[in-house]
């Protein structure tokens, strides 16, 4: 641990330490991010690592985009094999209204530049014949989507920041930060006191509680959500699939083993990170509906994290207007990790020019909240 | 035409033990056995045998069968080898074939101890060169040191088939799996754990299905079986073996009995067809007895104790004096010997036959605490069966081991009288004692254990740590290496403390890694490969290499993989974090969440 820091980044999970590797990168020296436990603790070891473009606001869709970029040379900017495949994503419509939305969306997207493409239930089937395509009015199908392990991705940032030089406290938690005269001074920790003039706080689901010991409002808390991963099987789904209608998203991993999840009813919060057996049920009823196949595969283990929720369910990304240098980018609503190289870019220019400029985040404010609130619906 | 008193066909165990009782009171007996060595399946039994300790337990077959030759050489006992009786006919006359050469001798007195051969198992290409019975590679290797093959499928779980997996591993062969129709082990359990620990796997409800190759055995298809003993269907499986071996039981050798009048009965749980007897082993014709397993399959102790009694009947018989006391006495010790839950057949067959055994209770013994944490060399005992042995406890100079009058019961062993001088270890037969001592300040374990494969290891040389079910654990270090006369020698080696309980067995260190997490089939150089990157978290370890993310959940695996991080962190691994227990603790299948008509 250095004890002066031109940068503190507190949060160790993709997005902080995405943002740590783009700084050193850009040439910024001494920058120092702590994680209270080990890397991958958080949410980001807990989620289901897809990665995906086709969102409903153009601001999700741009920066996906870019993320998607910069996941297919992760190996080389990076290094590390993150087990990356673009198996494309399927999102299916059960309902007129869902339909409708997939068409605009579609068309948004295009727009964009995405690649994406409607289909219809007979070309779902030609394509996946294993899907039980009842009840299925369209699917909305992009094969530069795909997925990663977010865990080793998560850890091969931290050794890439190493290896720049970069000081990665695991196992370290921040227990203060420090103002004097309106301006940060430093960061307190339990293994000790870090010098610096800018934080960056990208602790998730717990960044609110790390904005309140300096008294910045930020309007995110954590929403516990479930997941489960089964036991290899031999390899048959290329893409993730997700089922708004069915709530659900499944996807298959390099080893074989199925991850899926889905949104709880009444989530509980961020803080209990519980497992419940009736998610478990839910899950068992709907996937062996909707995949035949799974009936005799066997459910290895479970686990939950925190979706750090923003009131529109997309990320917030800014300065505090109430302490200069402090700078959160929190509020992924379970999507962080597949924005993370992308945000990590954008942030890292921020604190050395200002703002962004890669990609214009702008729309990532917090004062979009002051206007009416357009939530992004593409969320399990 | 020469009358003997009395005549012995079979010089295995029971033909010898008869032998030497009748040579003993002086009675004029001729041994007539066809092998060219004397000693029947003893000459070729390489391992400690169980038993009472009065009765050569603890001693190897092969050097019984040497010390009773030498005994029976002592008295006037005639021994003819080499001679293959040909037929029983009438007035008590034995036909048999000595150098070429028809010989007839006449008894007044029979004992037959022909033993037993081994039953066949029908299968596709049963008749390749390649399927041995089990007696066979035994006499081949243990006798005239040829090697049948270098990987072999053993089939049949019974001590012989234990104790055969365990010698072919000794002379360096390969053992790929030992299969078992039934759905239990039909040998002794210390045997099956000594040949677990060396990694060979035991399949359950498995049976041989086909052997494959044109010329000779390539290898086999197995499957598993119902409890009808079906094969089910899809299940096959191929081995690549070039050995099939078949061990699935003993049947008595009863022709000569027949010819000589006596009667035959079907009694499976004796083996099959055996000859009437009653209790002093006297036929159905009053001057012919039969010991050992042509009277009933079991093993040589009891053969042993047979032919003892069937001698002293037959000295009572022709010299009219009274032998009863120590008759009483033999007869006592066999139905000692013979009321474990182990011997239940027997048990049953006897009294199919009139042969009532008393029962026997086997004593409940004290238990002491498990374990005094105080640094010092004791003993732990892992001898969980009811056996008849009693070796422990016989060489035990500190009375530390208790087994008592029933040596059918379990040994219980008071940690506070052991000096841990390791003389039971020496003489189990089960290879079922090892000595443990754990230091606490310095977090190091010794564990000495019985090791009988050549060549030693060297001191301070570093082997693999193996389980007990032959899965690497950790590395050792070799500390002491103490040669004994009775070829179970012992090594002392030293380990993490944590893993004392875990190693059983000690193994060079072979070319390819081997497996930590066998679900995900990772390696030690695997996992060595990533801490050495710098990831020394467990948890950050786990997800970069999947270890303990498998099926299992980690249960194996988990302290073996904090082994590795201890040791090349140097961090204890009671300080390591060790992960979450996350459900289901089994693994299970979606469909068990379905209501019964949705599945």
């Amino acid at each position: 641990m250095i004890k002066e820091a031109s940068a503190v980044i507190i949060g160790g999970g993709i997005i902080g330490s995405s943002i740590a590797f783009n700084l050193l990168k850009m040439g910024m020296k001494d920058v120092s991010i702590f994680e209270r436990s080990y890397i991958s603790s958080g949410s980001t070891g807990r989620c289901g690592g897809g990665i995906r473009q086709q969102w409903s606001s153009p601001m999700n869709v741009r920066l996906a985009m870019r993320s998607v970029k910069l996941f297919e040379n992760f190996k080389i900017d990076v290094g590390n094999d993150i087990e990356y495949y673009q198996g494309g994503y399927l999102l299916l419509a059960y309902t007129d209204s869902e339909a409708d939305d997939f068409v605009k969306n579609v068309t948004m997207q295009k727009a964009q530049g995405l690649d994406v493409e409607l289909l219809t239930p007979l070309m779902i089937k030609e394509k996946f014949p294993f899907l039980n395509i009842e009840g299925i009015k369209v699917g909305s199908w992009c094969q530069s989507d795909g997925h990663a392990n977010p865990q080793i991705a998560n850890i091969a940032y931290a050794i890439a920041i190493r290896k720049l030089g970069g000081d990665f406290n695991s196992h370290t938690e921040v227990k203060g930060i420090d103002v004097k005269n309106g301006e940060i001074i430093g960061v307190e920790t339990d293994k000790g006191f870090v010098s610096t003039h800018t934080v960056i706080d990208t602790a998730g689901a717990n960044s609110a509680k790390i904005g309140e010991m300096v008294d910045v409002k930020i309007p995110v808390y954590g929403e516990r959500h479930q997941i489960l991963i089964t036991e290899p099987v031999n390899h048959f789904l290329d893409p993730l699939v997700i089922n708004f209608n069915h709530n659900y998203y499944v996807r298959q991993t390099h080893h074989g083993s199925l991850i899926m999840g889905q949104g709880d009813k009444n989530p509980a919060p961020g803080e209990d990170l519980g497992n419940t057996i009736e998610f478990l049920e839910e899950m068992a009823a709907k996937m062996t509906k909707d995949f035949p196949l799974l009936k005799k595969v066997h459910i290895v283990r479970q686990w939950s994290g925190a979706y750090d929720m923003s009131p529109d369910a997309q990320p917030v990304i800014d300065e505090a207007h109430e302490l200069s240098r402090f700078i959160y980018a929190t509020g992924f609503s379970g999507h962080g990790f597949m924005l993370a190289p992308a945000v990590g870019e954008a942030v890292a220019e921020m604190v050395i020019h200002g703002k962004s400029m890669t990609m214009d985040i702008s729309n990532l404010k917090i004062d979009r909240f002051r206007e009416k609130v357009e939530k992004e619906h593409n969320v399990v | 035409m020469k009358t003997y008193d009395a005549v012995i066909i079979g010089g295995g165990p029971a033909g010898l033990l008869g032998a030497l009782t009748l040579g003993n009171h002086g009675v004029e007996t001729l041994l007539l056995d066809e092998n060219a060595e004397i000693g029947g399946q003893l000459v070729k039994q390489t391992h400690k045998f169980f038993g009472d300790h009065e009765h050569y337990a603890s001693v190897r077959g092969f050097e019984i069968a040497k010390k009773l030759r030498t005994e029976v050489e002592k008295t006037q006992v005639k021994l003819s080898t080499s001679s293959t009786v040909i037929g029983i006919y009438p007035e008590n006359t034995i036909a048999y074939v000595r150098n070429d050469q028809m010989e007839k001798v006449r008894y007044k007195k029979l004992l037959i101890a022909t033993g037993a051969m081994e039953k066949q198992l029908p299968f596709i290409n049963s008749d390749l060169p390649g399927v041995y019975g089990a007696g066979a590679i035994q006499t081949l290797m243990n006798q005239y040191g040829i090697f049948p093959g270098k990987r072999f499928l053993i089939v049949g779980s019974g001590n012989i088939g234990l104790i055969l997996a365990y010698q072919l591993v000794q002379a360096g062969a390969e053992v790929r799996a030992i299969i078992e129709a039934l759905g239990a082990i039909g040998g002794y359990e210390v045997h099956s754990n000594k040949v677990k620990r060396l990694g060979i796997p035991i399949l359950l409800n498995h049976t041989v299905l086909k052997a494959i190759g044109d010329e000779s055995v390539q290898g086999a298809v197995i499957a598993r079986v119902d409890d009808k003993f079906n094969p089910v269907a899809g299940t096959e499986k191929e081995l690549v073996v070039d050995t099939i071996c078949i061990s699935v039981g003993l049947m008595p050798l009863t022709e000569l009995a027949e010819q000589a009048q006596c009667k035959i009965s079907y009694i499976p749980e004796l083996g099959g067809y055996v000859p009437l007897r009653d209790v002093r082993m006297r036929t159905t014709n009053p001057d012919v007895f039969v010991a050992g397993d042509l009277s009933s399959i079991e093993e040589a102790t009891t053969a042993m104790i047979e032919g003892k009694i069937a001698a002293l009947q037959i000295t009572e018989d022709l010299e009219k004096i009274d032998l009863e006391e120590e008759l009483n006495e033999e007869l006592k010790t066999i139905s000692l010997f013979r009321s474990g839950p182990k011997s239940f057949k027997i048990r049953a067959g006897l009294e199919k036959m009139g042969i009532k055994n008393s029962k026997i209770e086997v004593p409940k013994v004290t238990s002491f605490i498990k374990r005094i944490e105080d640094g010092k060399v004791r003993a732990v005992i892992e001898c969980d069966e009811e056996i008849p042995c009693n070796s422990c406890e016989s060489v035990c100079k500190f009375d530390a081991i208790k087994i008592g009058k029933n040596l059918n019961a379990k040994p219980v062993l008071d940690p506070s009288k052991c000096t841990g001088c390791s003389l039971c270890m020496l003489s189990c037969p089960g290879l079922a004692i090892f000595m443990e001592s754990v230091d606490t300040v310095t977090h190091k374990g010794t564990l000495a254990l019985p090791y009988e494969f050549l060549p030693l290891p060297k001191v301070e040389e570093k082997m693999w740590g193996m389980d007990r079910d032959g899965n690497y654990v950790c590395d050792v270090t070799v500390k002491k290496v103490i040669k004994s006369p009775n070829k179970t020698n012992i090594v002392h080696v030293e380990m993490q403390d944590e893993f004392v309980d875990m190693v059983r067995h000690i193994k060079f260190p072979q070319k390819e890694s081997p497996f930590v997490c066998r679900c995900e089939e990772i390696t030690v150089e695997e996992i060595e490969k990533v801490i050495d990157s710098g990831i020394t978290d467990f948890e950050e370890l786990k997800r970069m290499t999947r270890v303990t993310m498998g099926p299992c959940g980690g249960k194996n695996c988990r302290m073996i993989t904090l082994g590795i991080l201890s040791r090349k962190t140097g961090i204890p691994i009671s300080e390591l974090s060790h992960g979450t227990s996350r459900p289901p603790v089994k693994p299970v299948e979606f469909s068990i969440f379905l209501r019964r008509d949705e599945k």
